[in-house]
């Protein structure tokens, strides 16, 4: 099996390491390399659900090929954690590539969609790299490439307007988190005396706490700034909305989780949570950018922003599992930590799902109705009944309904955050058990978010002409999107079985095995026996058959009645799109309550007519600030411009200014060290 | 002849290295600037030469040809007809007057021994004072690139930091490898041929062969 398994991922590197440089080649036919792109990754993408779900069962894979370099030895291997996020990106892939075979389409003739498949293939190639790399440095390549390669991916549109800032935005960020990581993963590596991330697991040792915590954090800067964590999340709702759609459900499902991988594997392989105030701290930053995710996304009116702060939100909520996994380990609660943990891994696996699918349900309508603007769609139901079927199913999934994926792991996640009571120290008690709180009302906001979504863009009647055209995506869209919902509800209704699957991975992290004390039977339960329990295959028969019971007893007593077709009531003044909600207007109740939060700045403009009491036409705008930008950005843009504007005084432009600088200082140094 | 000679020899040649180094600097005419270039590159051949026989090393008789023939005759020959070619003003324009220049000069030779002392101190080697010109004349040629504005004067500057480093190479480890050497002086006629097309190039495109006019390249 392992062999066999060991070809398989040998076929499938080969295959993503030539089928990109070969579809970039071959460019200038477009459309069959594209097809012929998306098909490769297709197949390259099962190969990796195979060998990751073998894995996952059976234990760690070497590829079996090795290079030697002056650091180290340089070659792939698959634990379970590596696999685990392998499965999510060869899910997610598999998906995108049968969309994008309709989706690139949009672009021929517009854009170089050779280059488009081509870099995407690369894009995968460089993730899988990342969770399969032994080494510091090999990783660390494999990382930049995909931010590289992500940067080219975001700047595709580049004749749309904000697309090229966001791209720079979005450079910007991720080399100053590649940064940070670098230094921390170089310092971890000098401490081990060694590249390799398998002996530096045991290897740290000799660390002063002082270096590991100063690790620690340079970690979390580096590797949250990928996850988008607040306030480092500026350049994530600026760049996935600029990518096509099918690269937004990419980044936004899969990308942003490999910022959680390398978390998982540095604070828990290699530098072993010890200090509480990491997990706290983690807990801390998610809860902020949970909270502030799902605030901001109800304010935007960009379909693909909304979408993207929401990942914002997310992964704030894997970082509040993740941070109350360390909290615990830290007290050596190992059981409660493989909980917590399991809980945000899968919660990382079901927002890939539905995050992935619902990029490319607003992939679909954009490309219909030529708009992100949620303002200008509306109606889109009727038009597009397949999209907006499944657009409804990942938001069910997103808003934690029952008994989709999304319900299941955000259960289970408040079940880990309530057994913080078993916590010794009482502050920490009672500082975990806000970040419940923080949970909950993000879950009710996410709701509504997810409700403003779905009944600004595809209920009531079309608003403007561009919806109203709009029709059908093409079958390979439609069938890309139709895999991920069926998998966003097999992942809530057998959740059992993926706990138990999921198991393998917290187990070979934490080595704690908790898959059978919480799945037993048909219910899930949490580690403290008798404390709550859920059976979500129960709950979806439950669902379903109370559906069939309401629509069954509403058909029978319905039977006999006539059927009557008459407007509605309109005060003498005919009912058009006009009067529907807008999604500002769905948003507003909740901008009114968190003031504070958006700052917003609204203005109501009149257009006077000759009587007083008649307004012929009526503006209104509103404007949000963004608190990140104007308190925390802006002052550090501003100053850094002040002090290279200072220094560019030594920039005289003069041949001979610049020679007697070489000159002053070598005369220096000369006489300092002779 | 006895090692006596040898050492006034070497020691007289080094110190009118070191001369015609101010010379330069002092100098205000572009014609007696090559010419002056010439003088130290011939100087400099006779010192290798001497250096030659001292220590019956061949492979230096074969540098020492190469020096007088590429910087004393050809280099100097090609930068004249390139200065007539363009119509270069006659006069040199220095930044720094030459007053001025000369004082830092004596300035930057007493730098040159004074860090050269700890290095010469314990060797016994015949050439040691020439280590100490030698680190002079370098300095001094970076001071001539920076003090002089036209193009033409930084091309002799570099060749004058060139015959530093030439005579440094010399004085300490009497001389590199051959190939070493031959390889140098390829770089330098191929520098100085390119560097002479550039001056051409920067005359015509900016009417002069002041460098402070690039500065409007900036921004």
């Amino acid at each position: 099996m392992q062999t066999n398994a060991q070809i398989l991922f040998q076929s499938m590197i080969v295959l993503l390491g030539i089928g990109g440089p070969v579809s970039l080649l071959l460019r200038r036919n477009g459309p069959s390399v594209a097809v012929s792109g998306s098909v490769l990754s297709l197949i390259s993408s099962l190969l990796g659900i195979v060998v990751s779900s073998i894995v996952i069962i059976e234990g760690p894979l070497d590829l079996g090929w090795e290079i030697s370099t002056f650091f180290g030895e340089w070659s792939l291997s698959l634990d379970p954690l590596g696999a685990f996020f392998l499965l999510v990106i060869c899910i997610v892939m598999a998906c995108v590539s049968v969309y994008s075979i309709g989706y690139i389409r949009e672009y021929e003739g517009v854009y170089d969609i050779g280059v488009l498949s081509g870099l995407s293939i690369l894009f995968f190639l460089s993730l899988v790299l990342v969770v399969s790399s032994t080494n510091v440095i090999l990783f660390l390549i494999s990382w930049e490439t995909m931010s590289m390669v992500s940067y080219l991916l975001v700047v595709f549109e580049n004749r749309k307007n904000n697309v090229v800032s966001a791209g720079y935005l979005y450079l910007t960020m991720t080399h100053l988190g590649t940064a940070a990581m670098t230094v921390a993963l170089l310092l971890m590596a000098h401490y081990a005396g060694s590249y390799s991330f398998e002996e530096m697991a045991g290897g740290l040792d000799g660390m002063p706490l002082a270096t590991m915590s100063a690790v620690f954090v340079l970690l979390l800067i580096g590797l949250g700034t990928k996850a988008g964590m607040v306030p480092l999340h500026v350049w994530l709702p600026a760049a996935h909305p600029a990518a096509p759609s099918n690269i937004s459900a990419l980044m936004s499902g899969v990308m942003v989780k490999m910022a959680l991988f390398m978390m998982v594997r540095s604070f828990f392989d290699l530098l072993v949570p010890t200090e509480h105030w990491w997990g706290l701290l983690v807990v801390l930053l998610g809860c902020i950018s949970a909270l502030l995710g799902v605030l901001y996304s109800l304010k935007e009116r960009d379909i693909k922003s909304t979408l993207a702060y929401s990942t914002v939100e997310n992964m704030g909520i894997m970082l509040i599992g993740l941070g109350t996994a360390m909290v615990f380990a830290s007290y050596g609660l190992s059981e409660l930590s493989a909980f917590a943990l399991l809980a945000t891994l899968f919660h990382a696996l079901n927002h890939a799902i539905f995050k992935a699918l619902l990029f490319m349900g607003a992939g679909s309508v954009a490309r219909a109705t030529h708009t992100r603007n949620m303002e200008s769609m509306g109606g889109l139901a009727k038009r597009m009944p397949y999209t907006s079927a499944l657009t409804f199913l990942g938001l069910l999934s997103m808003a934690a309904m029952p008994p989709f994926g999304g319900f299941v792991s955000e259960w289970l996640l408040f079940q880990s955050l309530i057994q913080s009571v078993s916590v010794p120290d009482v502050p920490i008690k009672m500082l975990m058990s806000v970040s419940i709180a923080v949970l909950a009302i993000t879950g009710a906001l996410a709701v509504s978010m997810a409700v403003r979504l779905f009944s600004s863009t595809f209920l009531a009647r079309p608003r403007t002409e561009a919806a109203e055209r709009a029709h059908e995506s093409p079958r390979s869209m439609v069938l890309g999107m139709a895999f991920l919902a069926t998998l966003c509800i097999a992942f809530g209704v057998l959740s059992l079985w993926a706990v138990n699957f999921i198991d393998n991975v917290t187990s070979s992290v934490l080595g704690v095995s908790i898959g059978s004390d919480i799945a037993e039977g048909l219910t899930l339960r949490s580690t403290d026996e008798g404390f709550a329990s859920m059976a979500p295959s129960l709950i979806a028969v439950l669902l379903v058959t109370s559906a069939a019971i309401a629509w069954t007893a509403a058909y029978t007593i319905t039977k006999g009645w006539k059927e009557r077709i008459s407007g509605t009531w309109d005060c003498g003044t005919p009912l058009g799109p006009r009067n529907e909600y807008t999604a500002t207007g769905t948003a507003d109740p909740i901008v009114r309550v968190f003031n504070t939060v958006y700052k917003p700045r609204s203005e109501l403009r009149t257009e006077p007519s000759a009587s007083p009491l008649i307004k012929k036409r009526l503006f209104y705008e509103i404007q949000f600030i963004d608190i990140f930008e104007k308190y925390l950005y802006r002052p550090v843009a501003k100053s850094f411009i002040a002090i290279a504007k200072r220094l560019s005084i030594i920039q005289a432009g003069s041949i001979q200014a610049y020679l007697s600088y070489i000159f002053v200082m070598l005369v220096a140094l000369l006489l300092l060290f002779r | 002849m006895s090692s006596e000679i040898f050492v006034d020899a070497i020691n007289g040649l080094g110190a009118v290295v070191l001369l015609t180094s101010i010379f330069l600097v002092a100098s205000k005419r572009m014609v007696s600037f090559v010419r002056t270039f010439a003088v130290q590159s011939l100087a400099l051949g006779l010192f290798a030469a001497i250096v030659a026989y001292h220590m019956g090393a061949d492979h230096i008789y074969i540098v020492a040809v190469l020096t007088i023939a590429l910087k004393a005759l050809i280099i100097p020959t090609f930068l004249t007809r390139t200065i007539e070619r363009i119509h270069v003003k006659r006069e040199i324009e220095p930044l720094v007057g030459v007053p001025m220049s000369l004082l830092i000069c004596g300035g930057l030779a007493f730098v040159g021994y004074y860090v050269s002392e700890p290095i010469i101190a314990g060797g016994n080697a015949i050439t040691k004072n020439c280590f100490a010109i030698s680190l002079a004349v370098v300095l001094i040629g970076l001071f001539l690139m920076i003090s002089r504005k036209k193009a033409m004067t930084e091309i002799i500057a570099i060749l004058v930091i060139e015959n530093g480093l030439f005579l440094g190479a010399i004085s300490i480890a009497y001389g590199m490898p051959l190939i070493v050497e031959i390889g140098i002086f390829f770089d330098v006629l191929g520098a100085v041929l390119i560097m002479g097309i550039y001056a051409f190039k920067i005359n015509q495109t900016f009417e002069t062969l002041d460098t402070s006019f690039m500065r409007r390249l900036r921004d």
